[in-house]
C-alpha cells in the first residue's frame, strides 16, 4: 500500500468524505493497478458509490489525495475533472442512465459526441461488441434491461478509457444476462482495461482479481486472488 | 467524412427530442415569443410608418415655414421665391402659396386683398371652412366670414371692387363671392383672389409679400431646409414656424414613447414565459443533463444546448410573430390612427433578432442552474 508509481493507475490515500454528519468515507487508502480487475464490496451505506464518485472524477473528497493515472485529482475543479472524466474514464451505472429518445447506436454515439466526434461505425463495433448490434436502431424502451446494461458498456468503452468504473452494474440483471456481461468485462480485462466494480453479489465480486471490503466508510478487508467463495463476508442483506 | 455529420445528427436528434418530447411546454414558450413578436413588429411598424404619415397630415394644418422678402423693399419677386421654394426636397413639399397683398375697397370699407393662386392655397390650409364654393373662374373670390359680415355679403353676392393699384392708378372691377372663409384668424377679415386677377386689377406682376410653405419633417430638418435657401436666394428670408412644429414634434415624440413601453412589456412577457419554461425544463431533465456531464460534456456545451433550443424558438416564434405583426399593424393603424400602416420589410429581421436575443437572455438563469447541475448527486437517485 502507498506505493504510486507507473504501475498504479489509481491510488487513495488518507481519503475521507463527509456529508454534514455522515462519514461516507473515512480514511480510505488503497491502490489500483494498471489492467487490474478490482471488486468492491459491502454493506449498503458502507460508501461504494461515494468512492466511484471520487474515482470517476464526479465529486470530489473532503480531504486525502486521489491520484489517476500519476495525476492528483483530488483538487482539480470541474473543468479539468470533466475533461479528466471524458478522456480516462468509463462509467457504468446501476440504473443505466440511457437517453430514452436516442437508439442504441446513438446512445453510444452520444458519448463519443462529448468526447470527440460521433462515428457511427466504430459505435456499431462497440454494440457488435456487446452482441448487440441486431438492435443498434431501437430505443432503450424496446431493449430488456440486460441489453439496456450492454448498450452502456458499450458506451463507457467507446472512447478507450484506461479506467471503467461499474457501480452495480447487474444488480438489475437476471442470470444469464449477468454471466453477458462479466463477459464483457473478462474481455475488456483481457484487453488491458482497468477494471473497477462494485458490487453485492459474492459471485460477481469473486471474478475480480482482488475484493475491498468496505464497512462504515473504512476498508474492512483486501482478498487477494479469485475465489471467494466460501469467504465468509457479511454483505448488503444484513 | 461523415464524422461531422455523425455530430448535427445527435444533436439535431437530442434538440428535436427536446422541443418534440415536451410539445406542451414548448407551445406555450413560442406562443408567448409569438405574440410578443407580433406585438413588438406589429409596433415597429406603426412606430416607423404612422408618424411619417401623421407628420404629412400635420403639416396639412397650415404652414410651417414661411418666405418673407429680405430688407426693407417689402416684396419679392416670384422667380426668386420660386428658386428658395425649389430647394426644398421635392417629395416632402405638400404646398408653396404666395400672397400678394393690396388694399381694395368695397362699399367704401377697406379690405386687405390677397392674390394667391387658389389650388395651392386650398391644399396649404386644409382648415379653412368655407361656406359656398371654392372660385371657379378669376371673377369669383373668397371673403373672410367676418369681412362679409361688414358689408353684408353672402355666397352669391356681386360686389365693386376699386383701390389705387401701381403709381396710384385708380382702378375698379365686379367680382363675385363664391364662398366665406372661416380660419379663426387674420384670413377671416381678408379677401382671396387669384393671383392674375389681382395682378391685372392693380397692374403689378411677378410679386409677393409672403410665401406659405407646407413642408414635412422634423423641427431640425425644417431648420436645415431653411438655413439652405437663405444661404442661396439671398432675396428672400426663410421663417420658420416654431410654434407650431414645436408642438406637432411632441405630440410624435409621445407617440413612440408609447410604443416604446407597449413593446418593451411584450419583451417581458416573453423574457418571463421563456424563463420559467426553461427553468422547469432543466429541473425535469436535470438527470439527463447529469448523464450529459458523466459521459464528458462541459458546461459550456449543457449551456449550448439550452440556448440553441432558445434560438430556434426565438426564430421560430420571431416569423410567425412578424407576419402576425403585419395584420396587427394594420389592426392598430385603421382602428386608432384611421390608416393602414406600409409593409417595412425590415421588421421581419428586427423581430426575429429581437426575439432570439430576449429568449436567449431568458434562457441564461436555466442555464445556470443547468450548469450548476452535480452529476454525482442527480445520477444516485433511484
Ligand atoms: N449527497 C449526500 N448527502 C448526504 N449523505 C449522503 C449523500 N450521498 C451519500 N450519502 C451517505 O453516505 C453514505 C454512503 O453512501 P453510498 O451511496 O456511498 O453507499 P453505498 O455503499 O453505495 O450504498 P448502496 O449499496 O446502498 O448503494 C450513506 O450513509 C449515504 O446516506
Ligand atoms: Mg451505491
Amino acid at each position: 500500500m502507498g506505493e504510486s508509481g507507473p504501475d498504479n493507475i489509481l491510488e487513495l490515500i488518507g481519503v475521507t468524505m463527509d456529508y454534514g454528519q455522515v462519514k461516507a468515507l473515512n480514511d480510505v487508502s488503497m491502490t489500483v493497478r494498471r489492467g487490474e480487475w478490482l471488486s468492491i464490496m459491502g454493506p449498503s451505506g458502507s460508501g461504494k458509490t461515494t468512492m466511484m464518485n471520487i474515482v470517476g472524477c464526479l465529486d470530489r473528497p473532503t480531504s486525502g489525495r486521489v491520484i489517476l493515472d500519476g495525476e492528483e485529482i483530488s483538487r482539480l475543479g470541474g473543468r479539468a475533472l470533466t475533461t479528466i472524466r471524458r478522456d480516462k474514464i468509463g462509467l457504468i451505472f446501476q440504473q443505466f442512465h440511457l437517453a430514452p429518445y436516442l437508439t442504441a447506436v446513438e446512445n453510444v454515439m452520444l458519448a463519443q459526441y462529448y468526447h470527440s466526434l460521433p462515428d457511427e461505425e466504430e459505435a456499431m463495433a462497440a454494440l457488435s461488441r456487446v452482441g448487440l448490434s441486431e438492435r443498434a436502431g431501437h430505443l432503450p424502451s424496446q431493449l430488456s434491461g440486460g441489453e439496456q446494461q450492454r448498450v452502456c458498456i458499450a458506451r463507457a468503452l467507446i472512447n478507450h478509457p484506461m479506467l471503467i468504473l461499474a457501480d452495480e452494474p447487474t444488480g438489475n440483471l437476471d442470470e444469464a444476462n449477468e454471466h453477458m456481461v462479466l463477459d464483457i468485462f473478462r474481455q475488456l480485462h483481457s484487453g488491458g482495461s482497468a477494471i473497477i466494480v462494485v458490487t453485492h453479489a459474492h459471485d460477481v465480486g469473486a471474478r475480480a482479481e482482488r475484493v475491498v471490503m468496505l464497512e462504515h466508510g473504512r476498508i474492512a478487508g483486501i482478498v487477494e486472488g479469485r475465489g471467494i467463495h466460501g469467504h465468509r463476508h457479511d454483505d448488503a442483506h444484513a | 467524412m461523415g464524422l461531422r455529420a455523425g455530430k448535427r445528427r445527435i444533436w439535431l436528434k437530442m434538440l428535436s427530442a427536446s422541443l418534440l418530447r415536451r410539445r406542451s411546454r414548448v407551445i406555450a414558450a413560442l406562443a408567448a415569443i409569438t405574440i410578443g413578436a407580433t406585438v413588438l413588429s406589429g409596433m415597429l411598424s406603426v412606430y416607423w410608418d404612422i408618424p411619417r404619415q401623421l407628420e404629412r397630415e400635420f403639416r396639412s394644418y397650415g404652414a410651417n415655414l414661411v418666405l418673407v422678402p429680405s430688407g426693407e423693399v417689402g416684396v419679392m419677386g416670384l422667380r426668386a421665391m420660386r428658386r428658395a421654394a425649389s430647394l426644398l426636397p421635392a417629395d416632402r413639399v405638400i404646398g408653396v402659396t404666395p400672397y400678394r397683398y393690396e388694399t381694395l375697397s368695397i362699399n367704401r370699407q377697406p379690405f386687405t386683398a390677397a392674390g394667391t393662386y387658389l389650388d395651392e392655397a386650398r391644399r396649404t390650409n386644409p382648415y379653412w371652412r368655407l361656406e359656398g364654393e371654392w372660385p371657379a373662374s378669376d371673377e369669383e373670390m373668397l371673403m373672410g366670414a367676418d369681412a362679409a359680415g361688414h358689408i353684408g355679403a353672402a355666397p352669391g353676392t356681386r360686389v365693386r371692387v376699386s383701390g389705387r393699384g401701381r403709381n396710384n392708378r385708380p382702378f375698379a372691377g365686379e367680382m363675385t363671392i363664391s364662398g366665406l372663409v372661416r380660419s379663426g384668424g387674420p384670413e377671416d377679415a381678408m379677401l382671396f383672389m387669384e393671383m392674375s386677377m389681382l395682378e391685372s386689377l392693380t397692374g403689378t406682376r411677378g410679386e409677393a409679400n409672403l410665401v406659405d410653405i407646407s413642408v414635412a419633417g422634423s423641427e431640425g430638418e425644417l431648420r436645415k431646409m431653411a438655413d439652405a435657401s437663405r444661404e442661396s436666394v439671398t432675396s428672400v428670408t426663410p421663417r420658420l414656424l416654431r410654434r407650431v412644429v414645436g408642438s406637432e414634434t411632441a405630440v410624435l415624440a409621445k407617440l413612440r414613447y408609447l410604443v416604446f413601453l407597449v413593446t418593451v412589456v411584450a419583451l417581458a412577457l416573453i423574457f418571463i414565459c421563456v424563463a420559467t419554461g426553461m427553468l422547469t425544463s432543466v429541473m425535469e431533465r436535470s438527470r439527463e443533463i447529469g448523464l450529459k456531464k458523466a459521459l464528458g460534456a462541459d458546461n459550456a456545451a449543457i449551456m449550448g444546448e439550452f440556448l440553441g433550443e432558445g434560438a430556434v424558438l426565438g426564430i421560430a416564434g420571431g416569423l410567425l410573430g412578424s407576419f402576425a405583426g403585419y395584420f396587427f399593424a394594420q389592426l392598430i393603424g385603421i382602428s386608432v390612427f384611421g390608416r393602414s400602416a406600409a409593409f417595412e420589410p425590415l421588421t421581419i429581421p428586427a423581430a426575429v433578432a429581437v426575439s432570439v436575443l430576449t429568449t436567449a437572455l431568458a434562457a441564461l438563469p436555466p442555464v445556470r442552474r443547468a450548469a450548476d447541475i452535480e452529476p454525482a448527486v442527480v445520477l444516485r437517485g433511484e
